[in-house]
């Protein structure tokens, strides 16, 4: 195909200007991205019960939800609860509070507490994915990242085009390092482009649809979006509370109610996951129950009900729902990852760790097509192009391996007196700064061997920590049929000796590749040892 | 190059937006139900606005260009829905 000079140069410009701007965060993002897929099977890998772990039953429920009702007043105007089962083995309560505060409760603690229970090391994982840790701004700085991601898409795409078909499969390892890095990136680039387009388009989306909507609703919803919205989103409607109490039916009674209307609807395998209540004790208390069904891409439907008889009131269900509703449940899904069975979470995360291969290699990129090829010193902006690289991608990595094995010893009774979501998020930030300072005091290709090792080492422990703090030890774990966690431990070994492969890749970069470059030593250490021996 | 890029960053906002209304209220139906679809579009729509802004020669041209098109396209959004004729 054939493109004028002029585009190719504008857009080689444009992609270099926003791969260099965004692809750290990028890299953040798709590699906690890749194990946030699994965010309910690591809050099981952070229970201290291992496999001992049982499912609470309905009536464990049953009494939280009476309690949490009959404690928090604030909690009768709007409550949450999960259904107890296989996705939530423990079940919580959670509601605001009159400030705004999310409160939680489970029967382990009905008082109430302010951190989501059981998810220090998935909250983690989850907020390094959609905001890089950083509170508030963070989410808004990631939808900036995933415009600017959409743009670097675009134009890879226009700029590969001309070779597009002939170079697709092509990788030639080989002497010309660069080629090869540009086969490898532009083979994942454009094998994996339409997950790509739709993580860049959803991923924008998920971050900024608040300030979008500010925006469209005077430019073109005539300034009724935000009134639009309650009725067009919400499954319940909302009714006035009556004044006179009544007694609100039993999490059983809804259960039974809310899969019968859906039968009702033609949906056959309705599978609650969690409620809403709204003004629990009136006459006009509502529930709406949210659950699962196979065989359609926005799997979570909704029924809406009066909590005191069960009369259905609106239902959201796959197959009858609205433009709207199915439109969000599969943009949801598809981001997510969260339809079909088994093979899709895995293929995300697959996806995942390929898409921060992109990034790394982008950069890697970067630095390469700048070499000088003619003397040992190269520019300070490759240089630290180089640094940064290892120090931020190879760190993260790091990072996020201490938080695993931080999440299981904060949980010992020694430790007790940490509070985990502080401990796990300090490991977590003070591991990814120590990292970065290494590369920033390192030569880039001792770091990265370095840090490829300290890699490779904190992921191998990761199920250690899970057997000794648990006693969940991996083949206990399959031993009896917990697969998710046996998946986790055994997907930390899979990932350890990933990383050890790549510290020997790059010792063997390090011993015999090219002299003039940034990956070289340093001239004086190859100085001392030319001059080591002596007579 | 950068004028380029906030002709699609700026009017190019303003053209998506207004692309995105005229195509979510012209359809059947009212347009509530476009609510998701079109936030989700309009997030398509100026990711490409922005990647077809450096197809223009200069940062003047694409400012023209697509500051006119975002007054026509929002222009006749506002005229349509003024008149009613569009729901």
């Amino acid at each position: 195909m054939k493109i004028s000079s002029n585009t190719l140069r504008t857009f080689t410009t444009l992609h270099t200007w926003v791969g260099l701007v965004a692809g750290f965060a990028l890299f953040v993002a798709f590699y906690a991205g890749a194990i946030t897929i699994f965010h309910h099977d690591l809050q099981a890998w952070q229970s201290p019960h291992g496999i001992h772990a049982t499912t609470q039953t309905l009536d464990d429920a049953q009494r939280l939800l009476d309690e949490t009702l009959a404690r928090h007043p604030d909690a009768r105007k709007h409550v949450g609860m999960v259904y107890p089962g296989q996705e939530y083995p423990v079940t919580a309560t959670y509601w605001q509070d009159a400030t705004g505060q999310w409160r939680y409760a489970t029967t382990e603690h009905p008082e109430g507490i302010d951190e989501m229970p059981g998810g220090a090391l998935s909250e983690l994982v989850n907020a390094l994915h959609y905001s890089l840790g950083i509170p508030v701004a963070g989410t808004y700085l990631m939808g900036i990242v995933s415009l600017l991601y959409g743009l670097a898409l675009i134009s890879g795409v226009v700029i590969h085009l001309p070779k597009l078909v002939e170079d697709l499969f092509a990788l030639r390892p080989g002497r010309n390092l660069k080629r090869m890095w540009q086969d490898a990136h532009n083979v994942i680039g454009v094998l994996s482009l339409p997950m790509h387009i739709m993580f860049a388009v959803t991923g924008a989306m998920l971050c900024l649809v608040m300030i979008a909507m500010l925006a469209l609703n005077p430019l073109i919803y005539r300034n009724q979006l935000m009134t639009a919205l309650g009725p067009a989103m919400d499954t319940a409607p909302v009714v006035a509370p009556a004044g006179r109490t009544e007694a609100i039916g039993s999490l059983a009674m809804w259960r039974d109610a809310s899969i019968a209307i859906a039968r009702e609807q033609g949906v056959d395998d309705f599978e609650p996951a969690y409620l809403k209540l709204a003004n629990a004790g009136d006459a006009n208390a509502t529930v709406e129950i949210t659950g699962e069904s196979s065989g359609t891409l926005g799997p979570l439907g909704s029924v809406a009900m009066n909590a005191n008889t069960g009369t259905k009131l609106a239902t959201q269900l796959p197959g009858q729902r609205d433009a709207n509703h199915a439109t969000l449940s599969s943009a949801y899904a598809l981001h997510f990852g969260e339809y079909g069975n088994a093979w899709v979470a895995w293929l995300y995360f697959l996806l995942g760790l390929g898409g921060a291969f992109l990034f790394y290699s982008g950069n890697l990129l970067w630095i390469e097509a700048r070499r000088k090829r003619r003397q040992a010193e190269q520019g300070r902006a490759q240089l630290w192009m180089a640094r940064a690289t290892v120090g931020v991608c190879i760190g993260v990595c790091v990072a996020i391996s201490v938080a695993f094995i931080a999440t299981q010893l904060l949980q010992l009774p020694a430790l007790s007196g940490i509070a985990l979501g502080f401990g796990v998020n300090v490991a977590c930030f003070v591991t990814w700064g120590l990292c970065g300072l290494w590369a920033a005091l390192r030569p880039p290709i001792r770091a990265a061997h370095e840090l490829l090792w300290a890699a490779a080492i904190t992921t191998a422990l990761i199920p250690f920590a899970h057997g000794i703090v648990t006693g969940a030890w991996w083949w206990t774990s399959a031993a009896a049929g917990h697969w998710a966690l046996f998946a986790i431990d055994a997907g930390a070994i899979a990932m350890a000796v990933g990383f050890a492969w790549l510290a020997r890749v790059t010792a063997r970069r390090m011993r015999i590749g090219e002299a003039n470059s940034v990956w070289a030593l340093a001239p004086a250490t190859v100085t001392a040892r030319v001059q080591a021996p002596q007579p | 190059m950068w004028a380029r890029a906030f002709a699609g960053i700026v009017p190019g906002f303003l053209l998506s937006a207004g692309l995105v209304g005229l195509v979510t209220w012209a359809l059947p139906g009212p347009w509530q139900g476009t609510i998701v679809a079109g936030v989700i579009a309009f997030f398509v729509v100026w990711i490409a606005v922005m990647g077809a802004s450096f197809q223009f020669a200069n940062g003047k041209r694409a400012w023209t260009w697509l500051g006119s098109l975002a007054v026509v396209s929002l222009g006749a959004l506002w005229l349509l829905q003024w008149l009613r004729w569009i729901q």
